[in-house]
């Protein structure tokens, strides 16, 4: 059977998803206190795929059958020429690309203009209504900067979403989140709302929810240190990459990668994943 | 202390989790091969059919794996053997004299043949003359030979592994 018809198959039988994954750096303008990969501006191993390299990934990930395309890190727009290679890569295969819309000046907004004809959003991390409780995750003045950044994507037609990273917002806090969104027209469908992932800083923190092997859809994920089984394995704790949920060191080509992964999710029970809505 | 992370089963990538046992035990070698487990999906069988038992017996085999870790000086490989080839049938003054503790004059004619030879091979391959291989081949068919060999071979890449990794024979 050829890796295109395993993946269809299994992607059909709910055991994996159809997006691929690429962390494209984990260096970041921030430090939040829950970050997985304990990225921040001095990070000493950025581990950067390069626009290359990721280009390549999304031209094999077609060619296998992927569905989709997902970017973290890290912080995608710390990378030089960031906006055309995701011009590129939303013209390859439908795109999310998380960020956390602190970098947008007049000049970098100007250049992510070719990506309104494109099917391609940005994620954009918010996790109050308060900028001080925001802030307070994320880093000074971050409310501030997405609140500027949100707007001026939206009118150059970029399609945005919210994730929203829950540790101890109240209710309240979370459904006056939602009227603020809904008041820049993004709409309840295009609000992510999820736990805080027990790995990297969080786990340093004591924060969030420890989950397991099956608790979150596999989704192929390619780093700079091989390929995981999903967008939260390739997590960092004091330094050093966290192997356990490394599916293969090799993923050039691709479809090495994508076999290996495949491999491993039809040892799963279908219809484990997303107990905790960890996506 | 080992120059690799020695990976706990938990901490072993997924599809490396199976060369641990079921209480998650494995040897330091084992522990920090997991670290590139692409590898170990062609590695282990290789291995294992190096090191099994094939058309040269088990005595043979480790008296020759123990004497090629003496002359790499592996003291990972040193540990894990010296135990091995005492349980395989090589006795104490065999292993003794490959060990270089007494002289390899000790050994019967057909261990010290396979000893010279194997010497050679790690040392000084181009300098195998046929008649030392004649000799050898009063003792072992050519594919015995081919076998020894290719021990000889992954022998010294472990060694050379242990020793470049500082892989401690016991963590």
């Amino acid at each position: 059977m050829s890796t295109q018809t395993t993946l269809e198959t299994a992607v059909e039988e709910g055991r994996c998803g159809d997006r691929l994954w690429l962390y494209a750096t984990y260096h970041c303008n921030l430090a939040c206190g829950y970050c997985l990969t304990e990225s921040m501006p001095a990070i000493a191993n950025r581990r950067t795929l390069s626009a290359e390299t990721m280009i390549r990934v999304v031209r094999e990930a077609q060619e296998l059958g992927f569905g989709a395309i997902g970017i973290t890190g890290g912080e995608l727009f710390m990378l030089p020429g960031a906006a055309e290679t995701l011009a590129e890569i939303a013209s390859i295969l439908p795109t999310v690309a998380l960020t956390n819309a602190t970098l947008f000046t007049d000049r970098l907004l100007a250049r992510l203009e070719p990506l309104a004809e494109l099917d391609i959003a940005l994620q954009i991390s918010l996790d109050s209504d308060e900028p001080d409780r925001n802030d307070a995750f994320r880093g000074p003045e971050n409310f501030a900067k997405v609140e500027r950044a949100i707007p001026a994507l939206l009118e150059r037609g970029i399609t945005v979403r919210i994730a929203t990273t829950v540790e101890d917002q109240t209710e309240d806090e979370l459904a006056r989140l939602c009227v603020l969104h809904r008041s820049w027209g993004i709409s309840d469908d295009d609000h992510i709302v999820r736990g805080v992932v027990r790995r990297g800083r969080a786990e340093l923190a004591g924060m969030g929810v420890t989950p397991g092997v099956t608790d979150i859809l596999p989704e192929l994920t390619i780093t700079a240190d091989g390929a995981f089984l999903h967008p939260f394995g390739p997590t960092v704790r004091h330094g050093v990459t966290d192997l356990d949920l490394l599916v293969s060191r090799q993923v050039a080509p691709l479809e090495r990668a994508a076999e290996r992964f495949l491999r491993l999710v039809s040892d799963q029970p279908v219809g484990t994943d997303v107990a905790r809505n960890i996506r | 202390m080992s120059r690799l992370r020695l990976l706990q089963r938990d901490e072993a990538p997924l599809p490396a989790r199976s060369i641990y046992g079921a209480d998650g035990s494995a040897s330091p070698l084992k522990r920090s091969l997991a670290n590139a487990p692409d590898l170990l999906e062609t590695l282990l069988p290789f291995l294992g059919q190096i090191y099994d038992e094939g058309a040269v017996d088990l005595a043979t085999k480790e008296l020759v794996v123990v004497r090629v870790s003496q002359l790499n000086a592996c003291r990972y490989c040193l540990a894990a053997h010296r135990p091995l080839a005492l349980e395989f049938g090589v006795d104490e003054q065999q292993l003794a004299a490959v060990c270089d503790e007494i002289p390899l004059d000790s050994l019967a004619d057909r261990e010290r043949t396979i000893i010279e030879w194997s010497d050679r091979y790690v040392l000084d391959p181009g300098a195998i003359t046929d008649e030392l291989v004649a000799r050898v081949l009063d003792y072992l068919r050519d594919d015995q030979m081919v076998e020894l060999a290719i021990l000889i071979g992954a022998t010294q890449m472990l060694n050379h592994f242990c020793t470049a990794f500082d892989v401690p024979p016991t963590a």
